[in-house]
């Protein structure tokens, strides 16, 4: 098999390696392995937690390492310094040496020091601008209240003598009376306190003074019209201004607390107008300092970062495939006195020169003394499932993988999903119109996929993946609307007709006329004759045909389906799944519904109104077939009763037959070995797999040691030992024999199949719904936009006429693009998905399979999430 | 389908385009670019051959003999000189 060229049919071959490579060169040796990307490595040290392992030292170097670039990036992002993206269709990143690392570590190092110093001194500088920025609006606004103030002292003292006293009579009027401007609060032990606080808090703030101080106070505030800067988090705060005046130094000490509880900054303010304008002199001074330098620093931090920016994508690529690399080495075992690192791994047999010319690679490279080996090794495990593709079948393959991994070598679902997953869409989506919309769009994906890649939305990224898919799926459906004579809803008369009207004498428009079909023979030769459409029973002849169209082409994919257990049987050997599974299973549904396909189709050849009987109805047929065998209500055929009792009797003989042969011959064939003498591996005594799985078993940990020892003479390799074995999935494939089980699980089967083959059949009735559903909705779109503005006589001025059909036009075509294309067409292929998934695998295919995923730092770096940001 | 012979409906072009059909696919089986993709050229090819010859097939088939035939009330007198219906 292996000598053969390898296919979709199959998933690839594979075959464990050991890999002996000495400590100092295993990095270069798995960067090489990882750039190739063919090389599934085996976790060896399953039992060994994470911190435990060998290399998580450097790990945690490379994880401080990508939280300093990370933390640069934060950086830029605040300062709106733009990060210079990688192409990696241009630009490829060479694997770093260890060296290189240590440098971009340490560098990494002396600019996160750097980038928190400018940091943290733009912040104080920050802080302190927006501290003088407030003091002066503390100046500016106290000193108006001042003013205003100095007015009423006698006013206030009042208000604060007398408790139901208005807190503040009419300032304006107060003021007039100019004479009171010369009095000082101090003469009164009158103090006060000024301060900014956030808007929000002002109303509560209120509150909690007035009650606290029981009213004695007098206070004044003003909005600060232009925004702050909040310099934790650079958001916008609106701040107020304020100047509390109270009696007594306690009173004034209290204010002052509950002022700094509730947020507030506190800024000195001379009562002295003449002291206070120098103070404002002197603030506005000092800001223009502290802005001068705020700028500079500013400026310095931008120009490291963007300095940074230009290599902080590559950096981060370097770093992620390191940590990459590390975490695969963890999964190695290490014989500490070889100073050697053991891995086993499963690579595509195909592969395995590539693989050997990049180790060697390595070792020309390194020069050691002790190069790298690569060994093949026999093992009983499941290998894993590596099914290749192309961008062809890439999102077929995608579709069959979100449903479950294949069992090693079974045949691909993927391969047959190639063409029936898109035609079964089609028989759904029959509209050339419609389809054509999405046979240009699906092209032009296509023909730009080289530019359009790179674009990284998500619902268009989910479209052009399946560009390939979209394609098929318009395709066919192109020709199925040719099928069903379809374009918007409308008929193509591209051929003439095998019906005419022949209108009689007295005939008056608009009365219910039949047609005649041509005497000569001639039937519409491609797809459904354009007379059906319109017409009054269009949906009698139509449905009648779709639903037949359904279950026969149900019953082409089921049988087909079913056929693909031939294959399956023969490669892995088992020929009683192909007598005692698949046979039975075909007559059984064979007899069934083979014969109402046959019904279908005879039905359909005998000219029953030439004949001048009645055309039997197939359901009831179908039904009473096995409800009353040997009746025949309408006959469809002479000898009809005989032929449907056989088949009745033989589909009934299937089910033990299904039930019974696979268990029994397994059973026989065990004893009959048995009784020669040989036994299972596995039965009695301890297990001595060549790798078995630790799963936390002492046992197993004490057989550690012999187990790897058997596994090095089966693999010739001498002198290694220490090895210690685990694995994800892989169970062995000696199975002890259950009948009991056996039985259980063939049962089910049994019940499964039988009952299946019904409603499966049934399934594919959707076929003929959706295709209805389709074909009705675009019928009344077109007569409720287009249609009906086209048919009808206008208003008589064509200028009108112009816009009403070109707005409807519009309207059509928008709803036709979004509801027909878009909506329909995902409906429609979720339920061909589920014909492929259900109907279609549940025939033939196991999914026992465990996925194939081999360190490759190439895709790793293209299907990060975190690089998104950092790659084109 | 011995029934052909109460009506002249025309049975053979099923036959005619099986034939085509398997002859296109025979050509497409050996005409299939070499490599390792040749099994996924002959199985699209082939298996889209088959499906249309299905579909087209079986509405040929639903429509040999049919037991009704197309009724509407809604043409007008002069449709009938055209030989065409109009809608």
């Amino acid at each position: 098999m292996a000598s053969e060229q390898e296919t979709i049919l199959r998933s690839a071959d594979m075959t464990m390696v050991q890999l002996f490579t000495p400590s100092e060169q295993a990095r270069e040796v798995v960067t090489a392995l990882g750039e190739v990307g063919l090389v599934h490595f085996r976790d060896l040290n399953g039992n060994v937690n994470s911190f435990q392992r060998t290399y998580t030292a450097q790990l945690r170097r490379l994880d401080n390492l990508e939280r300093q670039l990370r933390y640069f990036h934060s950086h830029m992002v605040k300062a709106n310094v733009p990060v210079r993206k990688i192409d990696l269709d241009i630009e490829r990143i060479a694997s770093p040496t260890p060296l290189e690392i240590d440098d971009l570590a340490e560098r990494s190092q002396a600019l996160e020091a750097r980038i928190t110093e400018l940091n943290e001194s733009y912040e104080t500088l920050k802080k302190r601008e927006i501290e003088y920025l407030e003091w002066r609006h503390v100046l500016r606004e106290a000193g108006r209240f001042f003013d205003r103030a100095h007015g009423n002292v006698e006013e206030i003292r009042q208000s604060m003598d007398v408790d139901d006293a208005p807190l503040l009579e009419d300032v304006e009027q107060q003021l007039q009376g100019g004479e009171a401007q010369d009095r000082s609060f101090t003469g009164m032990n009158i103090g006060f306190v000024a301060g900014v606080i956030n808007r929000e808090k002002m109303e509560s703030f209120e509150r909690i003074l007035w009650r606290s101080l029981r009213g004695n106070l007098y206070m004044n505030q003003a909005e600060i019209l232009e925004d702050l800067v909040d310099p934790k988090d650079n958001s916008k705060v609106q701040k107020n201004v304020f100047v509390i005046f109270a009696n007594g130094r306690e009173l004034l000490n209290k204010i002052r607390k509950i002022s700094e509880s509730m947020g507030a900054d506190l800024y000195k303010v001379d009562e002295n107008s003449d002291l206070r304008r120098d103070q404002i002199h002197e603030v506005n001074n000092r800001l223009n300092d502290v802005q001068n330098v705020l700028q500079n620093t500013q400026q310095t931090l931008e120009a490291e970062l963007s300095q940074i920016a230009q290599a902080l994508a590559g950096w981060l690529i370097l770093v992620a495939k390191e940590k990459a690399v590390y975490d695969t080495l963890n999964n190695f075992s290490y014989d500490k006195t070889r100073r050697t690192l053991i891995a086993e791994a499963w690579v595509p047999s195909q592969d395995l020169p590539l693989i050997r010319s990049a180790l060697n690679d390595v070792n020309m490279r390194a020069g050691h003394s002790v190069p790298s080996i690569i060994s093949e090794v026999t093992t009983g495990k499941t290998p894993p499932t590596y099914l290749r593709t192309n961008k062809f079948t890439e999102a077929f393959q995608t579709i069959i993988n979100a449903y479950g991994t294949c069992t090693y070598k079974e045949v691909n679902p993927a391969l047959p999903s190639l063409v029936t997953f898109p035609f079964l869409f089609a028989v759904m989506f029959g509209d050339v119109g419609h389809a054509f919309i999405m046979l240009m769009t699906a092209l032009a994906l296509i023909f730009w996929e080289n530019k359009l890649k790179k674009v990284r939305e998500e619902i268009f990224g989910m479209i052009f993946y399946g560009r390939y898919i979209m394609f098929m799926m318009a395709a066919y459906s192109v020709f199925t609307g040719f099928i069903y004579n379809d374009i918007f809803s409308l008929p193509m008369t591209i051929f003439p007709s095998a019906w005419h009207y022949e209108p009689s004498e007295d005939y008056i428009a608009g009365h219910m006329i039949e047609a005649k079909l041509n005497t000569d023979g001639y039937r519409y030769p491609i797809g459904l004759d354009w007379n059906w459409h319109g017409t009054e029973n269009s949906l009698v002849f139509t449905n009648s045909l779709k639903m037949k169209l359904s279950i026969l082409i149900g019953w082409c994919h089921m049988t087909f389906s079913l056929c693909l257990m031939i294959p399956n049987a023969r490669f892995f050997k088992k020929p009683i799944d192909l007598w005692g599974v698949f046979l039975p299973s075909m007559i059984f549904f064979q007899a069934i519904f083979g014969y109402l396909v046959i019904a279908i189709l005879y039905k359909w050849g005998v000219n029953w109104i030439a004949e001048e009987e009645p055309a039997p109805g197939l359901l009831n047929m179908l039904i009473y077939m096995f409800l009353s065998p040997g009746t025949i209500d309408q006959p469809l055929y002479s000898g009809q009763s005989p032929v449907q009792q056989i088949l009745v009797l033989l589909a009934v003989i299937q089910v033990p037959a299904i039930l019974l042969a696979k268990p029994l011959f397994l059973r026989w064939e065990h004893n009959k070995a048995r009784s020669k003498g040989y036994r299972g591996i596995g039965e009695g005594g301890v297990v001595h797999h060549a790798m078995d799985d630790v799963d936390d078993d002492e046992q197993e940990m004490l057989n550690d040691r012999q187990s790897v020892d058997t596994l090095d003479a089966a693999a010739g390799v001498q002198g290694v030992a220490g090895a210690s074995v685990s694995g994800e999935g892989e169970g062995s494939e000696h199975e002890e024999f259950d009948f009991g089980e056996m039985m259980i699980h063939q049962a089910i089967h049994t019940i499964e199949f039988c009952l299946n083959c019904i409603s499966h059949t049934a399934s594919y009735l959707r076929l003929w719904a959706l295709s209805l559903a389709h074909q009705q909705l675009s019928i009344v779109l077109w007569s409720m936009t287009l249609g009906s503005t086209l048919n009808g006589s206008g208003t008589g001025s064509p200028i009108v006429n112009g816009i009403i059909i070109f707005v409807m036009a519009g309207f059509w075509l928008g709803a036709s693009i979004a509801v027909l294309v878009g909506m329909e067409g995902i409906s429609a292929m979720l339920h061909s998905l589920r014909l492929q998934w259900v109907e279609a695998q549940s025939k033939y295919a196991h999914f026992e399979g465990w996925p194939f995923q081999p360190l490759n730092l190439t895709s790793l770096v293209e299907e990060s999430e975190e690089l998104r940001d950092f790659v084109e | 389908m011995e029934a052909g012979k109460s009506d002249n409906a025309t049975t053979s072009a099923i036959w005619i385009a099986l034939v085509i059909c398997a002859g296109l696919s025979v050509v497409v089986w050996f005409a299939s670019p070499k490599g390792p993709d040749r099994l996924v050229w002959r199985s699209v090819l082939i298996g889209s051959i088959i499906c249309m010859y299905l579909m087209w097939m079986i509405t040929y088939m639903a429509q040999l003999h049919p037991l009704i035939a197309p009724k509407r009330s809604d043409l007008r007198a002069e449709a009938f000189h055209h030989g065409g219906v109009s809608l």
